[in-house]
């Protein structure tokens, strides 16, 4: 069964489209990047997925389940901003996750949170913008869930903490997982991609393995995307 | 879920009310020395930190009582309709026990700031005799009108109790509903939120008017007076506790209704 389904999935806000007829299916196990311009409907799809928002028509799915309660087991979510409460400490923080997510794993997120020296009594308010983005990556990837929907999550951090991110993803995912990542960094991503998918203001421009665009048409996905992206 | 929610509400809600608890409870008993010695020591210096300490009594208690009353809000504004509302609407928990939660947490804060205003009114009273005197007349209350009206106290204890809580869960909610319509717009999300709470309170006031304009009419005046019941002493007393708290509990469902069906249907996180 699909990790992730969209059926004519559209979204308006107004008479403003969002996402027009979208439709795609992401298996479990591969890493797909959700790729386009600010407001091609990367976070809006994304939202919908978590139940944040309603579709205007259409349907989305994970794993068959529709968003919501049910679903919300099954989805690890890394949200655009800093959404942890910042009153907590990090070990408050783990009791958390630990209470709602049965597929916590708090040894896997002690262990990094200890690598990066984070002590279990520091607060989240007491950290650093960097350092806060790294302790909600560690929990969302602590979790053995069946679809990480990773919204932006080397944006606006240094080149440094990128492949610290990239690396907790790709060492802390559950491998019969899919994992979505929406950017628009794809030079910094495109080595940790098995599939792409193009959205441009709100419609599926491309849909394709990174080999296919590597051995057909002889280019990088970020190649691809300065070419069908074009100001 | 909802106890997993309820225990994290409460540790974010603790760290601000326990020590404000803890400033009530010190005043209190520095107003109590303050009542004992201080204030007739004929000592300037006493007499000045005398009148200080009670001055700060009475802040506290107005500290104490604004705040369970503005982190009621705060927590439903931050907890839910900012930042962290993408960690709390992906929990896998329903609507309904979010909102729930955040109730019943203010609900037993409101008790409990009551309880420990009570409490250090009591502990500024010069000695223990005038509370065993409270307490001494407060049962010769019950044990008066209970041989005269044949009074249930415990019924009427827990009737009040309910009452409260429906009393308070309604207050929490007219100010959730106005947040989560407020919040449902893109832009003035707090004039909007403020704007719809005033817009609710006059529509509850203008219904409330219909309504009892509604019981002034010859129909109904004649309807009542056809009525054949009669209901005497503590009978009377349980029949309006019990009407009061339906009374709260339809103001409180249409709030309920309200936000609910915004928080499910027009989430507009930032």
């Amino acid at each position: 069964m699909e990790a992730l389904r969209c059926d004519g999935l559209c979204k308006q806000y107004g008479k403003i489209e969002a996402l027009s007829d979208v439709s795609l299916q992401i298996e479990p196990g591969r890493i797909v990047g959700l790729l386009g311009p600010n407001g091609s409907g990367k976070t809006t799809l994304i939202k919908l997925a978590n139940g944040l928002l309603t579709p205007t028509s259409g349907a989305i799915s994970i794993c068959g389940v529709a968003p919501g309660k049910d679903s919300h087991r099954l989805v690890s979510y890394l949200p655009e901003r800093t959404a942890i409460p910042t009153w907590m400490s990090a070990g408050q923080l783990l009791d958390f996750y630990g209470d709602f997510y049965e597929d916590f794993r708090r040894s896997a997120a002690e262990e990094m949170l200890s690598h990066l020296g984070i002590p279990l009594t520091q607060r989240i308010k007491q950290m650093s913008k960097g350092t806060r983005e790294k302790a909600q990556l560690i929990m969302v990837m602590s979790r053995a869930a069946k679809l990480y929907l990773l919204d932006e999550p080397i944006g606006g951090v240094d080149p440094a903490t990128r492949d610290y991110i990239l690396s907790t993803i790709i060492g802390n995912y559950n491998p019969e997982a899919a994992v979505v990542i929406s950017t628009h960094l794809i030079a910094d991503v495109e080595k940790v991609l098995d599939d792409v998918v193009f959205l441009d203001r709100g419609r599926v421009v491309l849909r394709s393995s990174v080999d296919e665009i590597r051995e057909e048409k002889g280019m990088s996905v970020d190649a691809l995307f300065r070419e069908v992206f074009k100001c | 879920m909802l106890r997993k929610l309820m225990k994290h509400e409460f540790r974010a809600t603790a760290r601000v009310m326990g020590p404000l608890y803890l400033v009530l409870i010190i005043t209190a008993l520095g107003t109590n020395l303050s009542v004992r010695g201080m204030a007739d020591s004929g000592n300037l210096f006493l007499n000045l930190l005398g009148a200080m300490v009670a001055v700060a009594f009475t802040v506290a208690i107005l500290g104490v009582c604004l705040m369970s009353f503005a982190l009621m809000i705060q927590r439903f504004h931050h907890n839910l309709l900012r930042d962290e509302g993408y960690l709390m609407f992906t929990l896998p928990v329903s609507v309904h026990q979010q909102v729930w939660s955040k109730i019943i947490v203010s609900a037993v804060w409101f008790f409990l700031t009551g309880a420990a205003v009570m409490l250090s009114l009591m502990m500024i009273s010069l000695d223990v005799g005038v509370i065993q005197g409270f307490f001494r007349g407060l049962r010769a209350f019950f044990q008066a009108i209970t041989a005269y009206y044949a009074l249930n106290g415990t019924a009427i204890l827990l009737e009040l109790l309910v009452l409260f809580f429906v009393g308070c869960a309604a207050l929490c909610l007219q100010f959730y509903a106005a947040m989560a319509v407020g919040n449902s717009f893109a832009n003035h999300k707090t004039a909007l939120s403020v704007v719809f709470f005033f817009v609710f309170q006059f529509a509850t006031q203008f219904i409330s008017s219909l309504l009892l304009s509604g019981l002034d009419t010859p129909g109904m005046a004649q309807f009542l007076a056809n009525l054949d019941f009669q209901l005497r002493g503590m009978a009377a007393i349980h029949a309006g506790i019990a009407l009061m708290t339906l009374l709260t509990a339809i103001d409180g469902a249409v709030f309920y209704v309200i936000t609910v069906y915004f928080l499910k249907n027009r989430l507009n996180l930032e």
